[in-house]
């Protein structure tokens, strides 16, 4: 690896910027993220900021089934966001559908519409489970980008 | 030549001014993070997220005017850089002083502004262009009371040269004390400038996405993230040399130390600001700036007219 890329995985993995977006989510899980943003988890210390506009974040987290009317949304928020961009699908519901899946109105999990990094199981899941998440996506990232240029 | 090229772009220029404003603003976010009781970023986080923002693509609205879209940001950071040149930093000249070079300094810092709304209009996005038309009116709430803050010191010393200032206030370092109202006044004009808390109204990600950068990404955001930081530093440097004229008799290691004591004051001070206040509506920061602000700048005027009658 050069060092001009061993520079830039290194600020990638040190400054990864969200945004939060619902596709359908109960509100559970929502809460569950804010939670993680608050100081009581300071996740600034990893470098997360939470971006209100798609252009300026890296790290698309999604929370909740894809339902049919939120789809082509969640598409176009996916193609606004500047590459390289990643998505991490928070909860159960984002991960397979969960307990939605099979109704009429729901497309299944975040999968279903856009390519997801990384699952966050869980009903909702806990904040330090959304952190840990995140930082081994980003752990994973590094690992990747040294086995592809070796 | 070759030393004037060398003192714009690399010390005490251009480089030199970057290093320190990314210095500057993990001092900023540190603090932030202090006082809300979180750890905090890391020395490098700074330097980190501008790295990874010049390794991101760059998107341009296809409704966009090109040559605008890219211009703007490039436009703002040399704006920013170049105020910086005409600043006595710690020794009583600054590298190109001029007579009323006070008054370009004003000037060139109120061009970063004038480029967010263009860069804001310029987006043809809908939150860019409330963003940028609250800018613009932002700046003309927080423009008035600044100029005259930072001018009343001027008043007394009868110039309107950084260096003469300078110069005034080390054979009168008493009337120094007397610029305290008009120091409050910029110092709270520079929350505005540097569009944070109470007045990052611009900004507010909770209603307008991110204001006049909504559609900006990678390195052209880089940019405008930097002409930020850069002008946070640039203002503090203005206003120590304005309204904190010590130290610049020192030697060298002392000037330079005395000045990075003051910086990181009136940075500091900033902060504290950006801490205690939440954000206020428009129409609010406007009230405030013309019924508060300018009324307190207008004192500090009469009372340095009125010192200058009297005193001196």
């Amino acid at each position: 690896m050069s060092l001009a890329s061993k520079v830039l995985t290194w600020a990638r993995m040190k400054s990864p910027w969200i945004i939060h977006f619902n596709t359908g989510a109960c509100n559970a899980c929502d809460i569950e993220i804010v939670a993680a943003l608050t100081p009581t988890y300071d996740v600034e210390r990893f470098g997360v900021q939470l971006k209100g506009s798609p252009r300026h974040a890296d790290v698309l987290v999604c929370s909740g089934p894809v339902t049919k009317q939120i789809a082509d949304r969640v598409v176009r928020i996916y193609e606004q966001m500047a590459e390289p961009k990643f998505v991490v699908a928070v909860g159960t519901c984002a991960c397979s559908g969960g307990v939605f899946d099979g109704c009429y109105n729901i497309r299944g999990g975040t999968n279903t519409v856009i390519p997801v990094s990384a699952y966050i199981p869980g009903c909702p899941a806990s904040p330090e489970a959304i952190i840990d998440g995140v930082v081994k996506l980003l752990h994973s990232l590094e690992v990747a980008e040294a086995a592809a240029t070796k | 030549m070759i030393h004037s090229l060398f003192a714009i772009f690399i010390f005490p220029g251009f480089l030199f001014l970057c290093v320190i404003s990314l210095a500057a603003e993990f001092i900023d976010r540190k603090v932030y993070a202090r006082l809300q009781n979180r750890v905090g970023p890391p020395w490098f986080q700074p330097l980190a997220d501008m790295i990874k923002l010049f390794g991101k693509e760059d998107i341009m609205p296809e409704e966009a005017n090109p040559l605008m879209f890219k211009g703007l940001p490039i436009f703002a950071l040399a704006a920013v850089a170049t105020a910086f040149l005409y600043i006595p930093l710690w020794s009583p000249e600054s590298l190109f002083s001029f007579d009323c070079d006070i008054i370009v300094v004003l000037y060139l810092l109120t061009l970063p502004t004038i480029a967010f709304f263009l860069a804001g209009w310029y987006s043809t996005s809908l939150y860019a262009m409330i963003g940028a038309i609250r800018s613009l009116t932002q700046l003309f709430a927080y423009e008035v009371p600044l100029f005259l803050g930072v001018l009343a010191p001027a008043i007394i010393a009868n110039t309107w040269s950084l260096s003469g200032l300078i110069a005034f206030y080390r054979i009168h370092p008493v009337l120094a004390a007397c610029n305290m109202l008009g120091f409050f006044v910029s110092i709270i004009a520079l929350q505005g400038k540097l569009e944070k808390v109470p007045f990052d109204i611009p900004e507010a990600e909770t209603e307008i996405v991110a204001g006049s950068f909504t559609e900006y990404s990678g390195r052209l955001l880089a940019m405008f993230r930097m002409a930020i930081a850069m002008e946070l530093v640039v203002g503090a440097s203005l206003f120590s040399a304005v309204f904190l004229p010590f130290g610049f008799g020192l030697p060298l290691a002392g000037a330079i130390a005395a000045y990075i004591v003051k910086i990181v004051f009136i940075i500091l001070l900033s902060c504290l600001i950006r801490t205690l206040f939440a954000r206020m509506r428009i129409d609010q920061m406007v009230e405030f700036c013309w019924k508060y602000l300018a009324p307190i700048a207008l004192t500090q005027i009469l009372i340095n007219l009125l010192i200058k009658g009297m005193v001196l």
